[in-house]
């Protein structure tokens, strides 16, 4: 029985932020009164909003190759700023408005992809230093900033209920199971996971490695423009350091899930967790009343020792 | 499944009782997962012995040899060595060398960014005296060790490793095993692969000289008449065993291909000729041009199965990469659709995570358009039916495929090949390490798969198997230089034919030498753009250049120096740190805050900091997690320390602190002298002996762990060095600003990147460039400084800086890819 629960657990590696979010949710509601289920609904609000870029950061990293996409914050950033400056407040205009967030966005995740497939820059640099470029973008536009007229359509995806379920959430569950299905059940995701474990190897099965690496980049900086865009809604305005918490929180959220750091393997459901679990953890924090850098030390923490004890090394060898 | 067949066969004689015995193995065996890569083996080796070991790839050479020199660590047997008992379990690669076992390996194991000298110390350490002047001694043990053996070698002794010639890298190889002054036992594995025929006969007669003083020498080789020429005795093994051995004077060579295990193949009587050009089939590949040197194009037809042969490395491979690319006119043409498959299973062949199952599907799944469903169970009729003809057990398709025996991963890897139906399947060396009764079912498949209609292409380092072939094209440094059919294979005709030398054989050495400018240039850079932004800001402000002008520029440079240089001295390791711009931030923040009001507790946080970094490395190495990860998480940790310490900007530098920094040469503005003694000490730390393996370990961790060094050791060291640079650069923040701001760190991190990569240095392969460094980082924070005096506004700064390092690293690229495709 306990074999089996073991086995069980190690292919199904989103048990353990499942497990870990009951856990503290327990310890909470048993020490303090302030927790609540209305404190767990804002939580699943905030992780709703980290999950799409941690789609994106996990789709990158399991192409291998230690690949990463340090870009996002930026991303979220930008396209929130893309957004307040490109509203109307029609809803036509709202559809102008996503379509600019994501060109904009598919343009810079194949700008990643072109610096790390065919100047071959390693993913970590080429992503930090586009981060940069979009950031002084960011700074530029900021000037000019004004008003933000938000659309009602954007204003209902953010912070709208439906059955009494926040929008967000609704989004975030959708979000996760396109992925995992994507993942789990088509072509694309076998191949995504061939090339996360040997890209030569895919290769030579005749699998278009660049495409798929290219692919995920878009994806990632997609997902994190759709975001920001969402962000802006539900923040109403966009401010400079907005995107700041998704560049470890993205990490973290893949980590704590149960992908493989060092590729070949994703879960989308565990990502949905682990996001859920690290929001949780910082939320804890504040409650209690912990000051911001204990709560960025804590995450840095978390993360490590995640990876510490999980390990990366593929297979038995 | 692994059912080895047992071969009957002469037995090796019971391994004597033999006093005079140097090395002495009994009853060895290793296995790893179901492969039994040596079993019940035993052996002696006498003091001054010549022995020659033969093999077959995979034949268990290797692992052999690699016990003895304590690499690897047997399941069974016992060891002697010059008499006395080894401990197999605490035998390491160090304490087989300093026994006197020496290897030179097979795949080289010099480190390509150390120079000639360096990389001999890193295998003979014991010479180092504490001397500015050290390696001077090892450019004179290089020289000498290169020119005792070979004679008008001329090999500089300063030059990297990697702008040798292969032969010359192999000379260098060579001599650094054999200067060993305590050596006993010299192990050579294809010690002669690149070396022309003088070099070789060179080597040989410095073999007999060692034998002669007593050493014992053991020669694996392929090259047959060399290890009858050089040999007292020829021993060959066949899967994982010694089946055979002989006094060299009572045997010849084709003795040994048959001792080796030449009769299993070429079983050529059931097979009848077949001569597809007169049966009208279509033709699928068609080779001309440069490629051919026989004269004429080379049709090759569906049906066929075609061989490569040649030396290894001599374009068999080559063309195989061509043919699978996207087809175009040119040399290699073809017509149909291709399929691959790898003898290098582990590296380019399995998918390790997966199942039996999931590792033949992809062969299908991967022509697949993006969203198409698919299912496991989908695979499973056609799996089946392909594992019925490869002979493989249905019942472990979902067995992990890293659980199945080599040889019957490698009929996995053709099942995948044959799930559609492909004209072209293309074979690179498939039977590598797989054992005779998997290699007789793969024979077998070949014959019904080209049977069927497809063109078998088929490169192999064994000779032998083509004499499974209806054609051979035999390749010599590039080009097909014959084409034997029919009757006409045989190993001997290849033999001759792999040695002949086509016309062009000189232009790329021509080439190689042409394409070195690429790295010269890459080293002047940081140099040249120093002194351009330099002159500009001087033609521009002439006051800029007197000492006050330098001083005021200069001082903002000092951080990055500092910060730099710390990243260099992880990127060297082939690592990148995230977290030393924060880290920075951190020190700034303790020693503007702490080391203030109590010095005590400022120094243990700062202690605490570098066992911090030394704990990272630990869990890098330990537990082998990606650097970007644990020091992105690190970064954070140090921004909270420092956030929560002082949440904004503020506090005081200690007065000693102030002192530290300010003092002043006259003359000499003291941010350049500054940084003239951080560059000083960076050059000095990466030219120690301690330096020199550090950067070894950069390129080639593996090689350095079996000589002998720890790899937790230097990787400990390797971020403490950075540790205490980025340290230096927090406490001079400190007193040039006379406060702190946790916030000031972050963006530091990738500047000291750039900077690490305007200064020559390469992300992957340790090569760093200390001097280069520090200019690149003055030149960055110059161009900051021009930027504002141009009427920039300061906001562009991060995109300049990240542009600049995307364009260097895009040209870096463009230069390496040249000098590789030259090289």
């Amino acid at each position: 029985m306990a074999d089996r629960a073991l086995a069980f657990a190690r292919t199904n590696r989103w048990i353990w932020p499942a497990l870990g979010i009951l856990l503290l949710w327990a310890i909470l509601t048993a020490i303090t009164a302030r927790f609540s289920l209305h404190s767990l609904s804002g939580v699943a609000i905030s992780a709703s909003f980290l999950l799409l870029p941690a789609l994106g950061q996990m789709l990158v990293v399991t192409t291998g190759k230690g690949n990463i996409d340090l870009s996002i914050p930026s991303m979220v950033t930008l396209s929130a700023y893309l957004t307040v400056m490109t509203s109307t407040g029609s809803t036509a205009g709202f559809l102008l408005t996503l379509a600019i967030v994501l060109a904009a966005t598919a343009l810079v995740g194949m700008l990643n992809a072109l610096l790390v497939l065919v100047l071959r820059i390693p993913a970590m640099i080429a992503t930090l230093a586009m981060g940069y470029i979009l950031a002084t973008a960011t700074l530029i536009v900021n000037a000019q900033i004004g008003m933000f007229a938000k659309p009602a359509l954007l204003g209902f995806l953010s912070t709208g209920r439906i059955a009494g379920l926040p929008m967000m959430c609704v989004i975030a569950v959708i979000a996760t199971g396109a992925a995992g299905l994507l993942l789990a059940r088509t072509a694309y995701g076998r191949k995504l996971f061939a090339v996360g474990q040997s890209a030569e190897a895919a290769r030579l099965a005749g699998i278009p490695v660049a495409r798929v690496i290219a692919s995920t980049f878009v994806a990632s900086a997609m997902l994190s423009g759709l975001s920001g865009l969402l962000l802006a809604g539900y923040a109403g305005g966009a401010f400079l350091e907005m995107g700041t918490p998704y560049l470890l929180q993205s990490v973290g959220a893949v980590v704590l899930g149960g992908t493989l750091i060092a590729g070949g393997n994703a879960t989308a459901l565990g990502t949905l967790l682990g996001g859920m679990l690290l929001v949780m953890i910082v939320t804890t924090m504040q409650i209690a009343g912990l000051p911001p850098g204990a709560q960025d030390i804590l995450q840095g923490v978390v993360i490590i020792a995640v990876l510490s004890v999980a390990g990366t090394r593929i297979g038995r060898r | 499944m692994n059912a080895s067949m047992e071969i009957d066969t002469i037995r090796p004689p019971a391994a004597r009782p033999a006093p005079d015995a140097l090395l002495s193995l009994a009853g060895v065996a290793k296995t790893y997962g179901s492969t039994r890569a040596a079993q019940a083996i035993d052996l002696d080796v006498a003091t001054g012995e010549v022995v020659g070991l033969v093999g077959a790839n995979g034949a268990g050479k290797s692992t052999l040899m690699r016990i003895v020199c304590g690499v690897t660590e047997p399941d069974t047997g016992t060891m002697a060595f010059g008499g006395r008992p080894v401990d197999l379990v605490a035998f390491s690669p160090r304490a087989a060398r300093d026994a006197g076992i020496r290897i030179v390996w097979q795949e080289l194991s010099l480190s390509p960014n150390l120079s000639v000298a360096e990389n001999f110390y890193v295998e003979q350490p014991q010479f180092a005296r504490l001397s500015p002047l050290w390696l001077a001694d090892y450019h004179r043990l290089a020289r000498d060790s290169i020119e005792r053996i070979f004679p008008g070698a001329r090999i500089p002794t300063s030059r990297l490793v990697a702008d040798l010639t292969l032969a010359e890298r192999q000379m260098v190889e060579i001599a650094r095993a054999a200067s060993d002054p305590r050596l006993k036992l010299l192990i050579l594995d294809e010690p002669t692969s690149s070396l022309g025929a003088e070099r070789s006969a060179q080597l040989r007669q410095f073999v007999r000289e060692q034998a002669g003083k007593g050493v014992a020498v053991v020669f694996i080789s392929h090259k047959l008449a060399e290890v009858l020429d050089i040999s007292d005795r020829v021993v060959a093994m066949r899967n994982g065993r010694l089946v055979w051995q002989k006094p060299a004077g009572e045997t010849s060579i084709g003795d040994l291909v048959e001792a080796m295990g030449g009769a299993e193949a070429g079983d050529r009587s059931t097979r009848p000729a077949l001569d597809a050009a007169k049966a009208g089939r279509p033709v699928r590949v068609r080779l001309s041009g440069d490629l051919v040197s026989t004269g004429g194009p080379i049709e090759l037809r569906a049906g066929e199965i075609v061989g490569l042969a040649g030396l290894e490395g001599s374009g068999q491979r080559n063309l195989l990469q061509r043919l699978f690319a996207k087809p175009r006119p040119g040399e290699v043409e073809r017509d149909g659709e291709v399929r691959y498959v790898s003898g290098d299973r582990q590296g380019e062949g399995v998918f390790p995570l997966w199942s039996v199952l999931e590792n033949i599907g992809i062969g299908r799944v991967a022509r697949l358009a993006a969203l198409t469903p698919v299912k496991a169970a989908d695979q499973r009729p056609l799996a089946a039916s392909l594992a019925k003809r490869l002979a493989l057990d249905e019942s472990r398709f979902d067995a992990g495929i890293l659980d199945l025996s080599g040889g019957n991963q490698q009929k996995v890897l053709v099942a995948r090949a044959l799930t559609d139906e492909a004209e072209i399947i293309l074979l690179d060396d498939p039977t590598r390490g797989v054992d005779i009764a998997a290699k007789r079912d793969f024979y077998r498949l070949v014959r019904e798969t080209a049977a069927a209609g497809r063109l078998v292409i088929w490169h192999s380092t064994e000779d032998l198997e083509f004499l499974e072939c209806d054609r051979v094209l035999v390749f010599a440094r590039g080009e097909i230089v014959a084409e034997l059919g029919g009757d006409a294979i045989s190993e001997d005709r290849i033999v001759a034919a792999s040695f002949q030398q086509p016309a062009a054989g000189r232009t790329a050495q021509a080439a190689k030498r042409a394409g070195a400018i690429g790295p010269f240039l890459l080293r002047a850079i940081p140099f040249l753009s120093l002194i351009l932004v330099f002159a500009a800001m001087s033609w521009m402000n002439p006051l800029v250049a007197s000492s006050f002008g330098i001083e005021l520029l200069l001082a903002p440079a000092v951080t990055l120096v500092l910060i730099a240089l710390a990243q260099m001295f992880v990127v060297g390791g082939s690592e990148i740190d995230l977290g030393i711009g924060s880290f920075t931030g951190l020190v700034n923040v303790i020693s503007a805050t702490l080391l203030v009001t109590s010095p005590l507790l400022g120094f243990a946080a700062l202690l605490a900091g570098l066992a911090g970094y030394c704990l990272i490395a630990v869990l890098i190495h330990a537990r082998a997690i990606p650097a970007i990860v644990v020091t992105l998480g690190a970064s954070f940790i140090w921004a909270g320390f420092g956030q929560t310490l002082q949440p904004s900007p503020g506090g005081s530098s200690p007065q000693w602190l102030t002192a530290l920094f300010t003092w002043s040469i006259p003359g000499i503005p003291t941010p350049l002298a500054l940084i003239l003694i951080a560059a000083a000490a960076a050059f000095l730390i990466d030219r120690s002996p301690a330096g020199t393996v550090l950067r070894a370990f950069g390129s080639s961790p593996l090689a350095l762990k079996r000589g002998g060094w720890s790899p937790l050791r230097y990787g400990v060291m390797r971020y403490a060095i950075a540790c205490l640079f980025a340290m230096a650069a927090g406490l001079y923040v400190t007193a040039a600003n006379n406060a702190s701001d946790i916030n000031a760190g972050g963006s530091f991190t990738l500047l000291g990147i750039a900077a690490v990569v305007i200064g020559g240095c390469q992300l992957l392969g340790g090569f760093i460039a200390p001097l280069g460094v520090v200019a690149g980082a003055v030149t960055l924070s110059l161009i900051g400084a021009l930027l504002a005096s141009l009427g920039v506004s300061t906001n562009y700064n991060a995109a300049v800086q990240g542009a600049l390092l995307i364009v260097i690293l895009g040209l870096q690229a463009a230069l390496v890819a040249r000098g590789r495709r030259h090289g």
